[in-house]
């Protein structure tokens, strides 16, 4: 019979205490049981440290900051002077209404992040589907890895890793003129295709995760089912690998979706005056010479209203039970 | 002698579902206790109950005469071994079976003496730097008990812990429970739904249905003598036949039962002639026979069906009075095939009448 | 001709992998390759190569510091949001709690919010509340946009977790806190694990909360933008591509890591 002490782990280390640690001993140390140990007896005590932290956490800094943006943007001056009386006025969203150079766009900034929220699911889907489905299961991790491994990258660098390729002496460029087909660089950079370009390389990754547990989850047995009793890979696709999907799909395109709506860095590397998108706007309200705070806020609110509003609606249409952001 | 467990007018109720409904339950130190019932009897709130995971909603639990209801589980010297084990993942065999010890302040040196003399109770001191994942489910089963076992404990509380285990191995670890406990002569408290397990270790076994003790008593007390109907049923098989007393005599009741007069023990209840009485007659204590006997009590029947079950061979008897019975026989025995005539009787003592 | 028809859907997809795969790859190496240029523009074909770019960026004054900056701020991002994530998901799964579900989405508010109104919110927040802009107030808008993603990971691990291990502590003696610190945060650690990592590196990755927040000085996304803004040339892209090393390195090893923890 083997004696414990002469277990290969132990050999060469100390006969240092492996029984009670340092938590075990403090635990049953006087001054513990007197003091924190007294404290968590009482429920009363542990509900209070439960929960006191977390609730002023997230109404400070969750709530806090949006009841604000919202107070401030219906404030008729702002910082309040102190000699007069701070007014309420809906003035800053009737700015909104009235100025062609907000609302355009503003309309433009939804209707990009639309367009790029469809492009990233028509291109990632397939993507998803071949890792989750096709991939023998001992690959897939690595399959994925490969797939991850540019988004450790941060947004800026991606942003940047993208003019590389566009510019008009750019590898695409370049690559088109030795061929011939080209005479002069096609313009590419600083233009809405180079905006979207960048905005669905930053965002798949949001896209493929949440399409790939969705589709990973669906048992191959049922697709199978679906084949022998008939279904084409079409048919397939349509009746049963996309409707089981679905969860996946509304996930992504909200993430993906919300992201783009905000997006800030990419305008400012890949667009141009023809691509101006709404958060340009706001950001030149809070960055600008004369700031305009109230306005910037009123905007802000209205973008975020909006953006989480469409993505409800299309959440309740399409009818997936929640969002899952992982 | 004192109770070491004492559960006095005991409710727990969670909103309009009563789990324990005035439990009344003394508890003999030393002493193997199983608690028996099916899903849903109470019998796990009882023992959740006693371990501080739940307090009562009225009533008191005294725990050798001190009342500890509303002691947290960390204040009760009382351990639990549960139902999948729990073994801490991220420790080793060594120290889950010294977490409790550290916590009472020890030194290194005496839980070591202690963990090592634990694990070789059930020949596991080589295993002492394993982690429970690389443990087969017998083993977990016994570190989980020295784990509970090594604090000392007044009372330990075994929660289903053999539900995990295949049938084999149950068998074994009932053998290896029991002697665990003689030897260390502590109280355990078990609680099961298999009467089988129930039966093989107990000393005492409290039989539970809808948060009440139906009976408690030694195991061939519950077998031979079921006070109700439910423990006739819940522990081993029996027939149950319903009629109305006729007469008491010298502790035999006569029942009038479809046209038949038969005989039970009065079992502890006191029948009243004209009221309506229920039987129960374990298969194994009827004969059966060929030929009508002589100067004992039989009903005429016919062999319904026969099935081999290997240890005996069970009969369904289709009585002449449009009843039928299930008769337990030798497995090899010749006679009794289906469609025979046969007679079917019993000793009036095998009988027990039921409480109402 | 069958097996021609089911393999063909087939090959489709694994094409449309790979092509993906280029297309996320190709910028990246576009951008790497470009960082060996020996000329002071950017411009396709690369022509003479040549290291000493990275020999100027190591050497960098700005660039050193705005890395221990941004180094600085992540740890100690990494640090509050871990607390923080850790306590709301612990109040969100435990027992008799009124509003859990609410409790639940206000905590993810911040990751639904689009990070630029979330930059912004924060930014007349820390006016209101009188914090100057600069290290505190990044650090506060990183933790916030991190603690909703340790929550949900945390949460995960905790919903995967046996009841009564926690139950089995206090059986043996343990008090609710000593619980807390010797079962349920070993059992947290590879979520705690995973859930650092990702504070680590969105915190580096961060711009916009950092545009609206920061201070004179710069973290590394806004040295490099500044850069950019001040004009292109392949010293940007050696030290892009330093910082695009280490951070996948630290992705590729958290990835490792949590794979073999849960093996």
């Amino acid at each position: 019979m083997l004696d414990t002490t002469t277990q290969p782990r132990s050999v060469g280390l100390p006969t240092a205490p492996r029984y009670a640690g340092w938590i075990g001993r403090a635990a049953s140390s006087g001054l513990y049981r007197n003091t924190i140990g007294l404290l968590v007896d009482s429920r009363r005590v542990r509900l209070a440290v439960l929960a006191g932290v977390p609730l002023l956490w997230i109404a400070m800094l969750h709530i806090g900051p949006i009841l604000q943006m919202a107070n401030i943007s219906l404030l008729a001056n702002y910082p309040p002077q102190p000699d007069k009386s701070s007014e309420y006025t809906l003035a800053n969203y009737g700015l909104f209404f009235s100025d062609r150079l907000y609302f355009v766009p503003f309309v433009r900034s939804l209707v990009f992040a639309a367009v790029v929220t469809i492009s990233t699911l028509v291109i990632v889907y397939p993507v998803a589907y071949y890792v989750a489905k096709v991939v023998q299961p001992k690959n897939r991790m690595r399959a994925l890895l490969l797939l991850l491994i540019p988004f450790w990258a941060g947004e800026l660098i991606r942003t940047f890793s993208v003019i590389m390729l566009l510019a008009n002496r750019g590898a695409l460029n370049v690559l088109l003129r030795e061929f011939g087909f080209i005479d002069r660089p096609i313009p590419m950079l600083y233009t809405f295709f180079s905006l979207s370009f960048g905005v669905i390389y930053l965002l798949a990754l949001y896209m493929l995760l949440p399409l790939y547990s969705a589709i990973e989850k669906i048992p191959t047995p049922l697709i199978q089912a679906a084949a022998d009793l008939g279904a084409g890979p079409f048919q397939r696709f349509r009746r049963v690998i996309l409707p089981l999907s679905k969860d996946g799909i509304v996930s992504g395109c909200s993430l993906v979706y919300l992201t783009a709506v905000g997006v800030f860095a990419a305008p400012l590397l890949l667009g141009g005056p023809n691509s101006v998108i709404f958060p340009e706007v706001i950001a030149t309200l809070f960055h600008g010479s004369n700031d305009k705070w109230p306005e910037g806020a009123a905007f802000s609110m209205i973008m975020l209203v909006v953006s989480l509003t469409t993505v409800g609606l299309f959440m309740r249409i399409v009818g997936g039970r929640s969002v899952r952001l992982m | 002698m004192q109770p070491v467990v004492h559960f006095k007018n005991v409710n727990k109720s969670y909103g309009a579902l009563t789990a324990v409904d005035d439990l009344d339950l003394a508890i003999e130190p030393g002493q193997f206790v199983t608690l028996l019932g099916p899903s849903g009897c109470g019998k796990s709130t009882t023992l959740r109950m006693l371990g501080g995971f739940d307090s009562p909603t009225s009533g008191e639990i005294y725990l050798e005469g001190k009342p500890i209801s509303h002691l947290p589980p960390n204040k009760r010297n009382v351990n639990i071994v549960f139902q999948d084990y729990a073994l801490f993942p991220h420790l080793t065999v060594g120290r889950n079976i010294a977490f409790g010890l550290e916590l009472k302040g020890m030194q290194h040196a005496a839980i070591h003496k202690r963990v090592t003399g634990l694990l070789s109770l059930v020949s596991l001191q080589d295993h002492a730097e394993r982690m429970p994942a690389q443990l087969s489910g017998g083993q977990r089963q016994r570190v989980a008990l020295m784990r509970a076992l090594a604090p000392d404990p007044n009372v330990l509380l075994l929660d289903e812990p053999l539900s995990a285990l295949d049938a084999k191995l149950r068998q074994q670890m009932q053998i290896e429970l029991k002697s665990i406990q003689q030897k260390t002569g502590k109280t355990f408290i078990f609680v099961t739904h298999d009467q089988e397990e129930a039966l093989t270790m107990s000393d005492v076994i409290v039989v539970m249905n809808k948060g009440r003790i139906e009976q408690m008593g030694g195991p061939d007390e519950l077998y031979a003598r079921p006070r109700s109907r439910f423990v006739a049923d819940f522990i081993g098989q029996s027939n149950f036949l319903e009629g109305a007393v006729v007469s008491v005599s010298d502790g035999i009741a006569a029942v009038e039962w479809r046209g038949n007069v038969v005989h039970a023990d009065v079992n502890g209840t006191s029948p009243v002639p004209g009221e309506r009485a229920t039987l129960a007659l374990r298969p194994e204590a009827l004969y059966c026979l060929s030929s009508k006997p002589e100067g004992r009590p039989a009903l005429k029947g016919r062999v319904d069906q026969r099935v081999f079950k290997g240890a005996h061979t069970t009969l369904t008897v289709a009585l002449e009075n449009g009843s039928s019975l299930l008769v337990q026989i030798d497995p090899v025995a010749l006679s009794h095939i289906e469609g025979d005539d046969v007679w079917v009787g019993w000793r009036d003592r095998d009988a027990v009448l039921l409480a109402n | 001709m069958r097996t021609y028809f089911n393999d063909l859907p087939k090959t489709a997809l694994g094409a449309s992998y790979w092509i993906f795969a280029v297309y996320l790859v190709l910028p990246l190496t576009l951008m790497t390759a470009m960082s060996f240029k020996d000329a002071n523009f950017i411009a396709f074909p690369i022509g003479n190569w040549t290291l000493s770019w990275y020999a100027k960026v190591v050497q960098d004054k700005q660039f050193l510091e705005a890395s221990l900056y941004s180094i600085g701020i992540a740890l100690a991002t990494t640090v509050s949001a871990t607390i923080i994530g850790v306590w709301i998901a612990l109040l969100v799964s435990a027992e008799n709690i009124w509003g859990k579900a609410v409790i639940f989405a206000l905590a993810c508010l911040p990751a639904v919010v689009p990070g630029l109104i979330n930059a912004i919110s924060m930014r007349i927040f820390i006016r209101t509340v009188d914090i100057p802009t600069g290290t505190f107030a990044i650090i506060l808008a990183h933790t916030v946009h991190a603690v909703p993603f340790v929550v949900i990971m945390v949460l995960t691990r905790l919903r995967s977790m046996p009841a009564n291990l926690v139950d089995a502590a206090r059986d043996l003696g343990a008090d609710p806190f000593i619980a807390f610190l010797r079962v349920t945060i070993p059992y947290l650690m590879p979520a705690l694990f995973g859930g650092m990592i990702f504070c680590v590196l969105t915190s580096i990755d961060d711009f916009v909360r950092t545009f609206f927040l920061g201070g004179y000085q710069p973290t590394l996304p806004m040295l490099i933008f500044a850069k950019v803004q001040g004009g292109m040339s392949p010293e940007i892209n050696a030290m892009a591509t330093i910082v695009l090393v280490v951070t996948t390195a630290i992705g590729i090893y958290a990835e490792h890591f949590t794979r073999r923890s849960r093996s």
